[in-house]
């Protein structure tokens, strides 16, 4: 017994170790955001930029509220366009025989796993050519058609769970194949559609990347585009404060709707490695 | 031939001719994935095709392209930064993947067999997921404000007050990849950890028992009960992270922006480079080509891990 304890001592001294760095990191952004490190004061002056346009690096920034409004529309128009498209298409691909299904299904799987940010250059060209830079559209299209794959696939797994004698009582009830589909099966794949729009809120959320190559006005940005171009203005950060109080506004609505979360993320994040 | 056979056969040949399905719903399951599908091609399989197009032109700021060859490979060939962003990105993603696959071996043996379902088990992994659950923009700051080279930085300050050092030191020059691949690396170890300890918790409690019984050792457990139930979720992290850091440059772009000088340059990071600061989108592509040639055999490796009979099944109503 007593070798067993030690074990278990040892384990979680070492684990206690490996986590350390990251409680740290922790503590560290909420300490950065309200203490000055030299004079050891707490104060929560550098959330002043929740009440007026606050000045970093000698250059005013803008007022931070319609920054987070775009951030919530955008986010808002993501998940309900990804809802919409990647629900009839995971339905068909999971339910439906269609010509050139097996071949289709091969290619979802691919694009799931190739990475479409290694063509973001052409993809670039390609919206030049169709006057959609510097605007959200252009960025939406790029955006859902790269995340896309993974929600079908998600929806997919949902839908193959559905008993097939739902669908068939349904149909001997009188209902047509997509009535069957509209009032049985999504009801019934609901938590499918819930996992999905968090995911998709969250990506769209913490999307910075697009923002940065396609938008230039700054009055359209987002909370993460905007902090991107913070981040990466000058070699090393000046304000740190002020970073991380930005920071912690825009992170700690994630991480609380995470926690609430977290079950369901582990569940389908695990469909994603399903074996045979 | 009596009368019942040719009634049999009759019906035998009504059955076998073919049954062929009103248009109508032939296209039905066509109109399902008809916004994706268009989707699809315009932003998918347009830029492949576009950026093997673009590779042979000399397409920049002035968004006029012309066909120029094989120019770009040549020059690709030629350039004598190459040797440099290779070897950038061979270190960068070899590094990142054995340390953070080794990382997410041991946080799940160690939560899901040695602390199986103890409350300190969830909290160490929850603590470790929120690396990647933090937006990659608000990460980057806690690591650049670790390495920061003025004495403000946590290491300097750290250093400076136990006496090893009295000018502060400025990490991102000295060695901005080893700082880049740990960011990585403990943003990435959860991805791996999340299934590796869900295969762990697969296996039946009795296993464990019937060893226990048989006088195995811890070690001989790891070896023969766990690792060879995690050889597949194994090969899937490797090389869909290996896709990921041949790949992305996000943390590389916030962090250091590929510098100082190239340091922290790889090779997808290089194209994008080309591209968009230097505006010669055509180089870009071509360079660009490599990464999507090396992702493409990587992803089909990937889809060689699955069963693809298993993923699709045939449809239960006649329509």
């Amino acid at each position: 017994m007593s070798t067993s304890t030690l074990k278990k001592a040892l384990v979680h001294t070492y684990m206690t170790l490996f986590t350390l760095p990251i409680i740290a990191m922790i503590v560290w952004y909420f300490l950065a955001a309200t203490m000055n490190f030299t004079t050891h004061e707490v104060s929560m002056r550098n959330f002043d930029f929740l009440i007026k346009p606050v000045e970093y690096d000698g250059v005013e920034l803008p007022l931070i509220w319609p920054i987070v409004l775009n951030t919530i529309l955008y986010s808002l128009l993501i998940v309900a366009i990804e809802v919409g498209v990647s629900v009839p298409t995971a339905y068909a691909f999971s339910r439906l025989d269609f010509k050139g299904k097996r071949a289709a299904m091969k290619f979802l799987f691919l694009m799931r796993s190739f990475p479409g940010i290694t063509l973001i250059i052409a993809t670039f060209f390609i919206l030049v050519q169709m006057n959609l830079v510097n605007t959200y559209l252009g960025v939406i299209l790029v955006a859902i058609t790269g995340s896309l794959p993974g929600r079908v696939y998600i929806m997919k797994g949902f839908f193959d769970e559905v008993p097939w004698d739902i669908e068939w009582a349904a149909m001997v009830d009188g209902t047509t194949r997509f009535g069957a589909f509209k009032k049985v099966l999504v009801p019934y794949v609901f938590s499918g559609i819930g996992a999905i729009s968090v995911f998709s809120f969250l990506g769209a959320y913490g999307e910075w990347f697009l923002f940065k190559l396609l938008i230039f006005n700054d009055d359209m940005m987002t909370l993460a585009g905007y902090l991107s171009k913070l981040v990466t203005k000058e070699n090393q950060i000046v304000n740190y404060g002020l970073i991380t109080a930005i920071g912690l506004f825009y992170t700690l609505p994630v991480v609380v709707f995470y926690i609430f979360t977290q079950k369901m993320f582990m569940k389908v994040n695990m469909g994603g490695a399903k074996q045979s | 031939m009596n009368t019942v056979e040719t009634a049999g056969l009759n019906r035998l040949q009504a059955a076998s001719a073919p049954y062929k399905k009103p248009l109508r719903n032939v296209i039905y399951p066509y109109l399902f994935i008809l916004p994706f599908s268009l989707l699809v091609f315009v932003f998918f399989i347009l830029p492949a095709i576009a950026t093997i197009a673009m590779s042979f032109t000399d397409l920049n700021a002035s968004m006029k392209p012309h066909y120029i060859g094989l120019a770009n490979f040549k020059r690709i060939f030629a350039d004598y930064n190459l040797p440099e962003i290779l070897s950038h990105t061979a270190v960068f993603a070899i590094l990142s993947l054995a340390i953070s696959l080794l990382f997410a071996l041991i946080i799940s043996i160690a939560t899901q067999y040695f602390l199986k379902g103890k409350v300190s088990a969830v909290l160490y992994r929850v603590l470790w997921l929120i690396p990647s659950i933090i937006p990659s923009v608000v990460y980057v700051t806690f690591w650049k404000f670790l390495f920061d080279p003025t004495e403000g930085g946590l290491v300097n300050d750290l250093l400076h007050r136990m006496g090893i050092i009295s000018e502060p030191v400025s990490w991102f020059t000295r060695g901005a990849m080893a700082i880049v691949i740990l960011a990585t690396i403990v943003s990435t170890v959860s991805g791996g950890m999340i299934l590796l300890s869900a295969a762990i918790n697969s296996i039946p409690e009795d296993l464990y028992k019937a060893a226990r019984v048989d006088g195995a050792s811890e070690k001989s457990v790891i070896m023969k009960i766990i690792l060879p139930t995690l050889k597949w979720p194994l090969m899937y992290i490797t090389i869909s992270d290996l896709i990921g850091f041949v790949s992305s440059y996000f943390f590389i772009m916030l962090l250091t922006q590929g510098g100082p000088m190239r340091d922290t340059t790889t090779l997808s990071l290089y194209a994008f480079q080309q591209a968009f600061n230097l505006k010669y989108y055509g180089y870009g592509a071509a360079v660009s080509l490599i990464v999507v040639f090396i992702s493409f055999i990587l992803t089909l490796l990937l889809i060689r891990l699955f069963d693809f009979d298993q993923l699709i099944k045939p449809s239960r109503i006649e329509d």
